[in-house]
């Protein structure tokens, strides 16, 4: 007997309803485990197909996701990945995306249950977002890729239906956002000019990794004029510097996503990612005056007296704390855009790399797949 | 607020109106189901100080009720 077969028999772990498709759509609306999109019911045929990529103990949490803290076992990940729409070869990657939420700087109970609109945006480095067909060209942030939004998806009806994140009483978002049903690219390696994200952190490049970034929906750099570095970086730097921005106040590490062809005039101008960091840090700031005179007087003066108790008004304020903080990718297709990704503010971006149960680096995601080795 | 009241010390949690769902389900998800909601009025940030003041008059009967039963 299989453990999820096992697990099947223990009450209320099995729940029946009518298979017409609608059927299942509404049962699930109804008892509020979905995201209000259509669903691909969770039989335990289809769960056990996604488990067939799992080389962990089913029922050994990954993560106890806030503010319920229910343990995300793979079996559960697993019924959501496939209300989600995932394929089977999918949902290694909806794992390690949680297991690197659940490590503390992220946050996951402060941006779980904040009024701010973040939700994690997932960044795959390395051969497997290839392989299982993650976009990072044309529309990257966009619809259309099925990995793209499966795999975000899964991530997001997890933290619903595991951690409890309902609006109103675990989700406490003002707004929220539409990066909610998903957020999920990966990096244009192949037409960067820079080395990709996972390399500068130090994995080996032919690693797979997420990286998760407690994000708000990507801001839009339109710059179709400048054919300088210091021109792309000016019209960003402007992007990035706003009054109403939780990183104009907390520690945190937003994201420049460059379109492909930015990077190409930026990187032309002999700058690398660290140059650029140092760059937008020194010049995407705002004068202390630009705030309201009451955000000037409680938040700069008070809760952050350290810095700005007697400081003049044009003290420029950074929008994060240390240049090198600034996550920097190259993602998209074609055009002269480039994406600002601001975040919660009070979080730190996790990279993990995939790896088997026995902790070695998986190199191909079919290494991972179990159940036709047995 | 969970960890003191384990611990046996009076403790309590000031909630506004809008967080009281959110406030009850984690009292029961840390433990502590019976962890006294000190309710006030939303919103707690964005407010001058006369008016932090009226949540603070809210709040404190509440309080103090709690603190007698507590004791008594």
């Amino acid at each position: 007997m299989s453990s999820l077969a096992a697990m099947l028999k223990a009450p209320g772990a099995l729940v029946e309803c009518d298979d017409d498709p609608e059927a299942v759509y509404e049962f699930l609306c109804e008892k509020g485990w979905s995201d209000g999109l259509p669903v691909i019911p969770p039989t335990p045929e289809r769960v056990e197909r996604m488990l067939a990529y799992c080389d962990r103990d089913l029922e050994k949490p990954v993560a106890k996701i806030p503010p319920r803290f229910g343990a995300a076992t793979p079996i559960r990940v697993a019924a959501n990945a496939v209300i989600a729409g995932c394929k089977p070869e999918y949902f290694p990657l909806v794992l390690l995306a949680l297991e690197a939420m659940a490590e503390d700087q992220y946050n996951l109970y402060g941006t779980q249950a904040t009024t701010h609109p973040c939700t994690p945006m997932l960044i795959f480095n390395g051969p497997v977002a290839k392989e299982v067909g993650i976009n990072a060209g044309q529309n990257v942030m966009g619809n259309y890729y099925r990995a793209n939004a499966a795999i975000g998806r899964a991530v997001r009806l997890a933290l619903v239906n595991i951690g409890a994140a309902i609006p109103g009483t675990g989700d406490m978002a003002t707004a929220g956002t539409p990066a909610k049903f998903t957020f999920c690219v990966a990096e244009n390696e192949d037409n960067s000019p820079w080395e990709p994200l996972h390399v500068e952190l130090g994995f080996p490049r032919d690693a797979s990794t997420v990286t998760v970034v407690a994000a708000e929906g990507p801001h839009n750099v339109n710059d179709h004029e400048s054919l300088t570095a210091e021109g792309i970086l000016t019209m960003v730097a402007g992007t990035i510097a706003i009054t109403g921005s939780n990183n104009a106040y907390y520690a945190g590490q937003p994201v420049v996503a460059f379109g492909p062809e930015h990077a190409a005039t930026v990187a032309a101008g002999g700058m690398s990612k660290a140059d650029v960091k140092r760059w937008l840090f020194d010049h995407a700031t705002l004068p202390l005056s630009r705030f309201s005179k009451e955000t000037i007087e409680r938040r700069f003066r008070r809760k952050l007296a350290e810095q700005y108790a007697n400081a003049p008004l044009d003290t420029p304020v950074h929008m994060w704390a240390k240049p090198e903080d600034l996550v920097v990718i190259v993602t998209g297709g074609a055009g002269k855009h480039t994406q600002y990704v601001p975040t919660f503010g009070n979080t730190r971006a996790v990279t993990r790399a995939l790896k088997r149960a026995d902790g070695g680096l998986v190199k191909s995601i079919q290494e991972l797949k179990t159940k036709s080795k047995a | 607020m969970a960890q003191l009241t384990k611990r046996g010390l009076i403790a309590a949690v000031v909630c506004s109106d809008t967080f009281m769902k959110l406030g009850t389900a984690q009292a029961k998800v840390f433990g502590v189901p019976d962890l006294p909601l000190l309710k006030i009025q939303h919103p707690l940030g964005g407010l001058s100080m006369d008016k932090v003041r009226e949540r603070a008059d809210a709040a404190l009967p509440q309080l103090l009720k709690f603190v007698k039963e507590k004791q008594s």
